[in-house]
């Protein structure tokens, strides 16, 4: 390690609807290694990527994993600042009741200065 | 400058697979320093060692390889996107009782853990996709 | 903390569209792979509400007979260029 501040914002930015592609998966792993790391977080559903979100997802039908569960652990590993862009909610016919855990709705400027303010951002 | 470089593109299906190594190697030669290079996802086929490829075509594996050994690059090869994928070690071949070894030995296996490491310590971190 | 943004994917894509939207004054653009298909409509960059620097990879552009389209005037750029960019912004975010 050099003298670089062992503690940095990493912005996760998962914009790719479950199952798929694996994306959504590598963009939940990364996140909650850099959490088991003691690095601040924060993780934002963008586009098709708040599909993940969605209730009542049973992915056994396709011998996967159901990623809503796996999202589920974004709490448990302390990763708590968790938003959803609203524009991609409601343009996807959905309400924040149908989503299966507890997220912050933000606009595209919210989004813009987590990014602005990360100093490293992940966006798949 | 310090850059650390992800790629999650397999060589032959993306560009950016490419791109990732068009840009690697570029920085290189303007001097500027590689802490850490990161096969992730699909992007952990770039460093199979048991491709063949048309002779009229680049192959993308070597020339990375060739590049990581040139100049000593920490390259890794996250654990979990490669064994599902086929591609082990050594160590990781004798573990799961397999007959072969597919990754070049200039890639380290390991976990993500080294990602976040390069995030800690690189002034830049470019992703290719 | 300026920010230099890679597009990757043809305009059918609609990364940029997404991307203008979270950026802001003195972040820039650069066009790669099938993105610098953006370079080819002249109404790419018209609706967007915030000014940005907009670049485009030459290598890319050439590969596919593209260097006489550039209708939206991006500065093309080779990969010197590119890292010299990725120097100069504090940070890189991909979109692909």
């Amino acid at each position: 390690m050099n003298n670089a501040s062992n503690k940095k914002t990493i912005t996760f930015i998962s914009r790719q609807a479950p199952y798929g592609r694996n994306n959504s998966r590598l963009c939940l792993d990364m996140a909650l290694a850099s959490a088991v790391f003691e690095q601040q977080v924060n993780y934002v559903f963008l586009d098709d990527g708040v599909l993940q979100l969605v209730k009542d997802q049973n992915a056994e039908s396709i011998n996967s994993k159901t990623i809503g569960n796996a999202l589920e652990t974004l709490g448990l590993y302390g990763i708590n600042d968790v938003c959803v862009d609203k524009k991609s909610l409601s343009r996807r016919n959905l309400q924040p009741t149908d989503l299966i855990i507890d997220v912050k709705m933000v606009d595209r400027s919210a989004i813009g200065e987590l990014i602005r303010q990360s100093d490293c951002v992940f966006n798949l | 400058m310090k850059f650390s470089i992800v790629v999650y593109a397999a060589p032959y299906s993306s560009e950016a697979a490419a791109t990732a190594f068009n840009f690697t190697k570029t920085l290189l030669d303007q001097g500027h320093e590689l802490y850490r290079l990161f096969f992730f996802g699909d992007g952990v086929h770039n460093a199979n060692r048991l491709a063949v490829v048309a002779q009229d075509e680049v192959n993308l594996q070597q020339r990375w390889d060739q590049l990581i050994t040139t100049h000593r690059l920490d390259a890794v090869v996250c654990v979990s996107s490669a064994i599902r994928r086929g591609l082990l070690d050594s160590q990781e071949s004798e573990r799961y009782e397999l007959d072969a070894i597919s990754v070049y030995g200039s890639s380290e296996i390991a976990g993500l853990g080294q990602l976040i490491d390069a995030v800690i310590n690189s002034d830049r971190v470019v992703n290719f996709g | 903390m300026s920010c230099l943004h890679t597009i990757s994917q043809s305009p059918s894509r609609q990364l940029l569209d997404t991307c203008a939207s979270v950026l802001e004054t003195g972040d820039a653009v650069i066009f790669i792979e099938d993105g610098i298909y953006y370079c080819n409509q002249k109404e790419s960059l018209a609706e967007f509400k915030v000014e940005f620097q907009v670049y485009s990879l030459v290598e890319d552009m050439n590969a596919r007979g593209m260097l006489k389209r550039n209708l939206i005037d991006a500065e093309l750029v080779n990969y010197q260029q590119f890292v010299e960019l990725c120097c100069e912004y504090d940070k890189v975010v991909s979109w692909f």
